[in-house]
């Protein structure tokens, strides 16, 4: 009996080891065994106020059939910040997905942590989506410390916002377009208090803009505002130009830019609320009819959806894109502009599980064109009709188009395969005619704001960030500047100037500058 | 060790053999086994939840690296906590975190026991359930919304607090960006939001004082005012000691949820908070360590306030402490 049970014990552990190594050679081999192989991907969704993709989405069928993987899908938060967390979280638990969206200075965190996989031998497996998506500055975007970490592909097409001022405002005043901050100031002057709408009262501000500041590109206050730094050269947080390389608050001009700012919010030209506003509250205050100036982005102010509530509210109504606004010394950008794109890395956890193969199969896949059509538009005759011009449109599909209410979430994923092609700009941005019967393109406008003066800011995203209480030092002290909390004089700037170099600014300005001229960025 | 005793029905007595105490409370499980079931809920979720990623706090004395796991990171001692106390602002967060923390017990805990006693005291029902339940509504709104609301009751171009001001011929305020307005905007929402859900535990201690007692005061001739001076606040007292203490706990917890909503740069001074530091600083910038620290930090600060607070609510008025 006692042997009976020895040999028992000996059996289940023998049964126990060799069942364990099986699961351990199941999960590492998985990738080329005939089992599909689970890919979980976190993505930005495409319509971040539309739901996530359905589970009834033909594109889950076509990868298991086709490339033998189970697809999991993950939409992103919306909000960059808390995509952040959510990425960085899932880091500390060495638990991200095995593709997942990031921004590049999150990349850098999981870079230093061991958390992604390199990609450099990837590129040779998706040769067309390589092709049209990963030029040499994308690669560049994702290198870090020679070795590069992930697939970056275009994202929002630069140069996208403009100058916008209220034309029936002006006609109504008898004003012309400004072109100079002097002219400038009399026409924010005239909508602030000469009622450009006519309606008796006094509701009217001249600029309108919130804050949308962060440490790569924008910097504080920030992109709403370019146009009145870009009068005064200093759009957006670093110079790239040789002669004045670093971060722009140390240039005289951004005390100049600073001043003039100041003297439009002191005098009341600002709409008020631009401290408080978020980006929604600044789009619904100028379909209100609130200000008459401001830096707004082509599709939010010409997309079908996003102009209609403007054109109900004032049939009559009609924005322009005007040149940019020349300053004191001659210079005149809409504001500076770097490349955008979509970082997708891989985890380390996933590398090491040998999915990344298979990760690069999906992602050629995706680039092909029965990939493209599908995760950019849907179903052909479901979601889309093509038009005589091989041109993706909604047709008469109604909801279930790929624009309509319904239809709309089985593009979530468009932006894992858009690269800005004339196809996707094309019915992206169709030309329509409004309600009160006008004819509007986002693509015309994008067309407009991309041709007026912009200054280049290409490698921002790149850049150094500062420790969070040297980044909270600059920005609150600008906007203590703005708000009038402190006093803007030259004697108060330069004490902000050496508290800030004595916390880390000027490290931080030291780092950027090594890091520009290392990576041949400065022009 | 103790003796048990049964008296059988014809008065004999038997005594059974000694009971070890793991006996007893084997016994006492079987007995009562119901509510032993009950009470393993709470339990395993305290234990899952609470005490098993207190081993994770160790992460705040190393310098982690997710790769390398809980134990693989190397250790660095008091850096994190070094880190912390050192940094540039950790004087202004600790005062404004302090700040809001008390002010909102000053400002929450009386409405709130005011509120409840109002609620009691109505005598008509119809009424009463209005209150309560309008009083309850907002603590069921995220922050989020309610800084839509606040927007448009405070916004210094067309807040209807700022139109009124106008009307009586004063300048409108920049309440969400003005340093000397933003606390008191912080303080009374939160007031607004959670009061009426704050009045639910002192509602509950109304209900169980003997009615009898009030109407031996009425008998006596004692008013509202009396009745309430010597009955009804005497009688919850030792409840808002539990919450006062309960909330002296948690004092470094200022609530980040609201702050982080309503804040933006030009109050900075006066608005961030730990908890918000520690988002910037910790988790945006990939500092679990640090994050840890300051987790840790508050959570032992908080718990000997707590044990302090209870001392001296113990010694000053005995069966008033929470244990």
């Amino acid at each position: 009996m006692k042997k009976l049970l020895v040999a028992l014990l000996a059996l289940a552990l023998l049964a126990s080891s060799v069942f364990a190594n099986g699961a351990a050679e199941k999960s590492s081999a998985s990738a080329s065994s005939d089992e599909p192989v689970t890919i979980e991907v976190w993505y930005g969704a495409a319509i971040t106020e539309a739901g996530p993709i359905p589970e009834d989405w033909v594109g889950y069928d076509i990868v298991r059939e086709k490339l033998n993987i189970n697809l999991e899908l993950t939409a992103l938060p919306s909000n960059e910040n808390d995509q952040d967390v959510r990425i960085q979280a899932a880091g500390a638990a060495n638990d991200l997905p095995d593709l997942f969206m990031v921004r590049r200075p999150v990349l850098a965190n999981l870079v230093a942590q061991g958390l992604v996989a390199p990609v450099d031998d990837y590129y040779a497996l998706m040769p067309h989506r390589t092709e049209i998506m990963y030029d040499e500055n994308a690669i560049r975007m994702t290198t870090i410390d020679g070795e590069n970490w992930g697939f970056a592909s275009p994202g929002a097409v630069v140069r996208n916002e403009g100058i916008l001022v209220r034309k029936d405002w002006l006609d109504n005043l008898g004003l012309e377009v400004p072109t100079t901050t002097e002219e400038l100031r009399a026409v924010l002057r005239a909508f602030t208090f000469d009622d450009p709408d006519g309606n008796g009262r006094d509701d009217t501000w001249g600029y309108g803009a919130f804050v949308e500041s962060d440490m790569n590109i924008n910097g504080y206050p920030g992109s709403r505002f370019f146009p009145l730094l870009g009068a005064f050269d200093v759009p957006g947080l670093w110079s790239f130009d040789s002669d004045h390389l670093g971060l722009n608050v140390y240039r005289p001009e951004f005390y100049d830019a600073m001043v003039y700012i100041r003297s439009l919010i002191a005098e009341g030209l600002v709409d008020p609320n631009w401290l408080s506003y978020r980006k929604d509250d600044f789009r619904a205050a100028w379909k209100q009819g609130r200000f008459g100036v401001m830096k707004e982005q082509n599709a939010a102010f010409a997309g079908e959806a996003n102009y209609a509530p403007f054109d109900a509210n004032f049939p009559d109504g009609e924005w322009i894109v005007i040149d940019a606004i020349e300053g004191p010394e001659g210079y005149a950008e809409v504001g500076a502009y770097d490349q955008n794109y979509r970082i997708f890395a891989i985890s380390q956890k996933a590398a090491d599980e040998g999915k990344a193969e298979k990760i690069c199969e999906l992602l050629e896949w995706m680039s092909s064109d029965e990939g493209y059509l599908l995760c950019g538009w849907g179903v052909e005759g479901v979601n889309y009709v093509l038009d005589e011009n091989g041109i993706p449109s909604a047709g008469d599909l109604g909801d279930m188009a790929f624009s309509g209410t319904q239809g709309q979430v089985y593009t979530q994923l468009r932006n894992m395969v858009f690269y800005n092609s004339d196809t996707e700009l094309a019915s992206r941005y169709p030309t329509y005619v409004t309600e009160s019967g006008k004819t509007m393109s986002a693509l015309t406008t994008l067309r407009e704001m991309q041709s007026k003066n912009w200054i280049p800011a290409i490698g921002s995203g790149m850049m150094p960030t500062p420790n969070a209480d040297v980044f909270r030092y600059f920005e609150q002290s600008l906007a203590e500047f703005l708000s009038g909390q402190r006093e803007l004089t030259p004697e108060n700037w330069q004490a902000f100037l050496d508290q800030f170099n004595k916390i880390g600014g000027q490290a931080w300005n030291e780092a950027g500058i090594a890091y520009a001229q290392e990576n041949g960025l400065a022009y | 060790m103790t003796i048990d005793k049964k008296t059988t029905k014809n008065g004999s007595t038997v005594v059974n053999a000694p009971l070890t105490q793991k006996g007893r409370l084997g016994r006492e499980i079987k007995r009562h086994t119901s509510v032993y079931l009950l009470l393993l809920i709470p339990l395993i979720y305290y234990i899952i939840f609470k005490y098993v990623p207190i081993w994770n706090a160790q992460i705040a004395f190393k310098d982690f690296q997710a790769r390398k796991g809980v134990l693989g990171s190397a250790w660095v001692g008091l850096q994190n906590f070094s880190d912390f106390i050192n940094s540039f602002y950790f004087w202004e967060l600790l005062r404004n975190t302090v700040f809001y923390s008390i002010g909102k017990i000053i400002i929450s805990l009386p409405l709130s026991i005011i509120l409840a006693i109002a609620i009691y005291e109505c005598t008509r029902p119809v009424l009463r359930k209005i209150v309560q339940t309008l009083a309850y509504l907002p603590h069921f709104l995220s922050w989020v919304i309610m800084y839509g609301i606040l927007l448009s009751l405070l916004a210094p171009a067309d807040g209807v607090l700022n139109d009124l001001i106008r009307l009586m011929g004063g300048t409108p305020i920049d309440f969400l960006s003005s340093v000397n307005a933003f606390p008191w905007v912080v303080l009374v929402s939160d007031a607004w939001k959670e009061m009426g859900w704050s009045a639910i535990i002192f509602i509950a201690a109304l209900m169980g004082i003997d009615v009898s007692l009030f109407e031996a005061a009425m008998v006596e001739g004692a008013n509202s005012w009396q009745r309430i001076k010597y009955i009804t606040l005497p009688a919850i007292r030792p409840v808002i000691v539990t919450v006062l203490l309960l909330k002296i706990g948690t004092i470094l917890d200022a609530g980040f949820d609201q702050i982080y909503m309503l804040y933006s740069q030009p109050v900075y001074s006066v608005a961030d908070i730990i908890d918000t530091w520690v988002y910037r600083q910790g988790l945006l910038q990939f500092q679990f360590g640090l994050a840890t620290a300051v987790g840790l930090f508050k959570g032992v600060f908080g718990m000997i306030l707590m044990l302090v607070s209870n001392k001296l609510v113990s010694r000053m008025n005995e069966g008033s402490s929470i244990f």
